[in-house]
């Protein structure tokens, strides 16, 4: 499924990039996030609780940063595995666009999800993730704005 | 007729314990210091397996152990077979590919299974199943079979070049051609017969005990057919020998075919018992049900028919391509071959036939029989046909069918069945006046003027039923004989227990065998017991499947009761100094025709067992046993005619009518034979409008609940109108046919054939969601002729 | 673990159980009242329906310490000396083959008509279609159940 959305965010492009940057903002921003910790340059490794139709499932996976143009763009793309509960894969490319002291960011999403997940959920996945995917961003957007730590 | 005779309806001996809530599934047992199994399944459809942690599982509280496919190999546990070898055209043999119950370097279908934990609750296995950590490198996949034929599509098995499993065909296929090719009129349809999931309300279930001081094991197991699985077990899996394997299905809710196959679960929870020395319980729940238990159906299918100037059928050709799944279950090769094609002459006189049929793997469950195996896909390509040529010739439907019907028996088809009995212009006759077909176009304005659409279908279905001779069939391929065996034993009190290789699991046997038995002895019903479902009891069995049990295990306890009676008469001639040829048996005693003279059946089976007083050389005891091999398949056949009414705004269609007719041959209880066709009608309908498995491009299966395999509710189904037009069976004893299937087989197209009638499209598939229903409409452009 | 305590088939039972226990593996394992059957886990398919308090519910979907001090009446209690009517009308009417959905058709059934009775209405044979939508049977084709539920109605 494919997601794309777009926030004015009032912090100039330089503050917001470091803040994509930056895994105690990521971390408060993912909904569900528990951990998440620098593996290398462009990798870190994340703990994810998310609850999809009737499955509740504890996701441990890898985020990776690629396509890195900074300050303007990269994609964030990441594969978490729940056990038997199946496994859910997707990424966002995210770009950022100056106007003036603010910064125009746009992204384009995609979500794929497997295993019992998708057996029980498939229904809910869509809705699921879109809500995710906004939510993640609204948070950014908060966070940036109001400087302040986003809740789940 | 007697009251709990042969036709009698006689209510149901087994209801008590079953609407008390005392019935006994194999869930329902439960040993002392159970364990419990859950099993670490794929989420991916197709995936190289590099890695298991089980470390973290291992370390739990209360986890017995976590076994994997490299320990079950190394144990020598066999690989699933498939238990009929079909060649294919060229003569070389199919190609079948490596099925351990735990997988160990591949997994091919989402749910494939990897490991396994035995721990000692149910909700601590399951908890450390999801701590077993495997390491999938993930393929690409492929679900549909059309797509797996292509050249760069994901290849499954490294023995089945292009995921063909074989290439079949049946009948002539230069004189079909040549029919065809002289054909005044052609009718070709692309048809689709959609995969379904069979599912049985009581999910599948096995409790395994290994009794280390015997080095015997016990299974309890949710099986049509207990003596097979034993077998199976034994002689393929390699689990235990025979003599220590006890097997007992004792009540199963429901099968459908999806409990005749022995799965991965139960030969890993019998030799997880034997590693564990524990008693190892696994149960389905349904969503495991959706990805493990065979899925029926899923074939795409080209045909051509062609007539004369005179409606005549001449030649009929057909090409399928039917998906068998990621494994060979046990009867998958046999259900589009054998089960499918030999039926494609339906009940018309066709003198040239041609079938070609390609078995493919892909990425998903396995694929095998549900109930009406391959005879469904065949009756719905047929009725189809049929339906749509007589639009094109622009003739009635039912009379272009009356045109074609084969009138005499025995009758040999270009495709193997030799028809031995009917009555088809007869079944058709019936159905239309007890449809009302008459009064149908009074009924379509009275829908026309309230904005909705009324259309009306047929479907004459003929099927094959208690597949046999053994010879035959095992000349064909098959891997096990198709006989019954019944042991008939009359205890010294003159009670009578029965000891059938027949498996109920819903069917009523123990009212229905014993209203035979009682017929038979003219004996209160009471007094006689049928006993199944325990390897230690009944001696062999093929158990319950293709409609087989009235035609072959009735017949077999019937030759048992042969053998009983001729030695009750010789007990009795004996005692009572009169000739054998003048004994009766009625009214609980034995008696001498014409005279006074007579003996309580209880004193024939004290005699036989005291043995004080017996004829020379007579054995004691009044027990016997038979097998039964029939001669040929039988035939049940019918007409069912489905009238819907379709809301052309929304697509959305409802039953307002459907009549059945069916020839069964002899019936022994219409009550139960009746209910054995709502169900199947039922299925047929649940097939026709509602039921369809679906999965993603990646193989992510997507009707995997309740939620979204839409299962026939109550408010779905209209009342059904059943009657019988029956014809004698004349190749087995008590001239019967067999049930179990023809609503589910002749159901489908009679739906189908009403919606396209309503619709003005042929062009609809299956499931005639209302969706699809609106779509079609949309395309037929029929909306705008009602408005 | 929570202690619980309850009324089931008029007697009294005392349990720790687990918090995440449902009613339905209560009943089967706790009690080893077995008539409870378990057929999907989307809480759609009915084979588990109880009466608590006396108004069907699935106990698959219900925990067995929300039940502190309830009344529950299973397949098990439902005969009282003799069959209930519910369980005549299935054998007499064939509502039954397999017998894994009856126990929670018998139960819905009951409460179907129960309630149809209280507040004067009738129950058509359309009413009990529309009222079973939440219990499946694989077997029947729903023919014989409805007609089962149909002449129970008359006389319970």
């Amino acid at each position: 499924m494919d997601m794309t959305g777009e926030y004015r965010i009032a912090a100039t492009r330089d503050v917001v990039w470091q803040a994509l940057n930056d895994a105690e903002v990521l971390k408060a921003c993912i909904p569900g996030c528990e951990a998440l910790e620098w593996t290398s340059e462009t990798t870190l490794s994340a703990r994810v609780v998310q609850k999809i139709g009737p499955v509740k499932v504890k996701f441990n996976g890898e985020v990776e940063l690629v396509n890195i143009n900074a300050p303007q763009s990269y994609t964030i793309q990441g594969e978490g595995k729940g056990g038997v509960a199946g496994f859910a894969k997707g990424g966002a490319d995210v770009v950022l666009t100056k106007d003036g002291d603010e910064t125009i960011l746009s992204f384009a999403a995609k979500a794929q999800v497997g295993g019992k997940i998708a057996q029980l959920g498939s229904r809910l996945i869509d809705s699921t993730a879109k809500k995710l995917a906004n939510k993640f961003f609204s948070n950014f957007h908060e966070y940036l704005s109001d400087d302040a730590p986003a809740g789940d | 007729m007697s009251e709990q005779g042969i036709g009698a309806r006689v209510k149901r001996k087994e209801d008590k314990r079953f609407t008390t809530g005392k019935g006994k599934y194999t869930d329902d047992v439960r040993h002392e210091n159970q364990a419990y199994a859950a099993f670490v399944r794929s989420p991916y459809a197709h995936a190289n397996v590099n890695g298991i942690d089980a470390s973290e599982a291992e370390a739990m509280d209360g986890v017995i152990a976590v076994l994997n496919g490299a320990q079950l190999t190394g144990d020598e546990i066999g690989n699933i077979i498939c238990g009929w070898a079909v060649n294919s055209k060229d003569g070389s043999p199919m190609n079948m590919g490596a099925w351990s119950a735990l997988a160990t370097s591949k997994v091919r279908y989402l749910g494939d299974a990897v490991a396994v934990v035995i721990a000692e609750t149910q909700a601590l296995a399951r908890q450390a199943a999801e701590a077993v950590l495997v390491d999938y490198e993930v393929l690409p996949a492929v679900v549909s079979a059309v797509k797996a034929l292509k050249s760069d599509a994901p290849q499954l098995h490294d023995n089945a070049p292009g995921n063909l499993i074989f290439d079949w065909e049946i009948g002539e296929e230069a004189a079909t051609d040549a029919a065809l090719a002289g054909a005044a009129h052609i009718t070709e349809m692309k048809i689709v017969n959609n995969r379904l999931a069979p599912n049985p309300m009581e999910p599948r279930s096995a409790v395994a005990t290994y009794d280390e001081a015997e080095e015997h094991y016990t299974l309890y197991t949710t099986s049509q057919n207990p003596h097979v699985a034993r077998l199976i077990l034994s002689a393929f899996y390699n689990v235990a020998p025979e003599h220590k394997l006890r097997v007992i299905a004792p009540d199963v809710g429901g099968g459908f075919g999806a409990k005749i196959y022995v799965y991965p679960e139960e030969i890993v929870c019998l030799w997880a018992s034997m590693k564990t020395n524990r008693s190892v319980k696994w149960t389905s729940d349904r969503s495991e049900a959706f990805v493990t238990d065979a899925h029926g159906r899923d074939h795409v299918s080209t045909a051509r028919m062609g007539f004369d100037e005179n409606n005549k059928i001449v030649g009929f050709k057909v090409d399928t391509v039917a998906n068998l799944g990621a494994y060979m279950s046990l009867f998958s090769s046999a259900v589009p071959t054998y089960l499918y094609a030999t039926l494609l002459s339906g009940q018309y006189n066709i003198a040239n036939i041609h079938c070609n049929v390609r078995t493919v793997y892909t990425n998903t469950v396995p694929v095998d029989a549900y109930r009406g195996a391959g005879r469904p896909e065949a009756c719905y390509l047929v009725e189809r046909m049929m339906e749509t040529a007589a639009r094109e010739l622009g003739v009635d439907p039912s009379e272009l069918r009356r045109g074609n019907f084969i009138g005499e028996f025995p009758h040999q088809t270009p495709v193997i069945m030799a028809y031995d009995a009917g009555d088809f212009a007869g079944n058709l006759d019936q159905s239309k006046e007890a449809a009302d077909v008459a009064g149908f176009a009074a009924r379509k304005a009275a829908s026309v003027a309230n904005g909705k659409l009324r259309g009306l279908g047929y479907s004459c279905y003929i099927e094959a039923c208690g597949i046999a001779p053994s010879a035959a069939v095992g000349s064909l391929g098959a891997g096990v004989g198709l006989w019954e065996s019944a042991e008939v034993r009359v205890n010294p009190v003159g009670t009578i227990e029965v000891l059938t290789g027949s498996h109920s699991h819903g069917q009523g046997h123990e009212t229905t065998f014993a209203q035979v038995v009682a017929d038979r002895f003219d004996l209160p019903i009471e007094n006689i017991q049928i006993v199944h479902g325990d390897t230690d009891k009944v001696q062999f069995g093929m158990g319950t499947y293709g409609s087989r049990s009235a035609a072959v295990g009735l017949s077999a306890i019937v030759k048992a009761m042969d053998k009983v009676e001729a030695k009750v008469k010789k007990i009795a001639a004996h005692i009572l100094e009169a000739s054998e040829e003048d004994i009766v048996i009625e009214g609980g005693q034995v008696k001498v025709a014409g005279t006074d003279k007579a003996m309580g059946w209880h004193e024939v089976g004290l005699t036989a067992y005291m043995a004080h007083n017996l004829p020379e050389g007579m054995e004691p005891g009044l027990k016997e046993g038979a097998f039964y091999d029939p001669v040929n398949f039988t035939f049940p056949a019918g007409t069912y005619i489905c009238e819907v009414e379709v809301d052309p705004e929304t697509g959305v269609t409802t039953i307002e009518r459907f009549t059945a007719v069916d020839d069964f041959g002899t019936i022994i209880n219409p009550m139960i034979v009746e209910g054995q066709v709502h169900g199947g009608l039922a299925q047929g309908i649940g097939q026709a409008m509602l039921e369809g498995v679906v999965y993603d491009d990646d193989g992510q299966l997507l009707t995997g609940s309740y939620m979204d395999y839409t299962m026939p509710r109550a408010d779905d189904l209209p009342f059904y109108k059943v009657l019988h037009n029956s014809t004698v069976c004349p190749n087995n004893p008590l001239g019967i046919k067999g049930c179990g299937e023809a609503g589910a087989i002749g159901a489908p197209p009679a739906v189908i054939n009403a919606i396209t009638d309503a619709i003005g499209n042929n062009d609809l598939a299956m499931p005639a969601t209302p969706q699809n229903v609106w779509a079609a409409i949309q395309a037929s452009g029929k909306s705008i002729a009602v408005q | 673990m929570t202690s619980i305590k309850m009324t089931v088939n008029g007697k009294s039972v005392e349990k720790e159980v687990a918090d995440q226990t449902l009613l339905s593996e209560f009943l089967r394992e706790n009690l080893r009242l077995t008539g409870t059957h378990v057929g999907c886990d989307t809480s759609q398919c009915g084979a588990c329906t109880v009466h608590v308090n006396g108004k069907s519910v699935k106990s698959c979907t219900t925990l067995a310490v929300s039940l502190d001090g309830a009344e529950v009446t299973t397949i098990e209690g439902v005969a009282n000396g003799e069959l209930h009517p519910m369980q005549v009308a299935f054998n007499d009417n064939h509502g039954l083959q397999c017998g894994f959905c009856t126990p929670g058709m018998i139960m819905s059934g009951i409460d179907m008509v129960n309630r149809y009775k209280a507040s004067g209405q009738e129950l058509t044979s359309d009413a009990i279609r529309h009222e079973l939508e939440g219990n499946i049977c694989r077997c029947t084709g729903y023919h014989n159940i409805v007609k089962s539920i149909q002449d129970a109605a008359a006389k319970m």
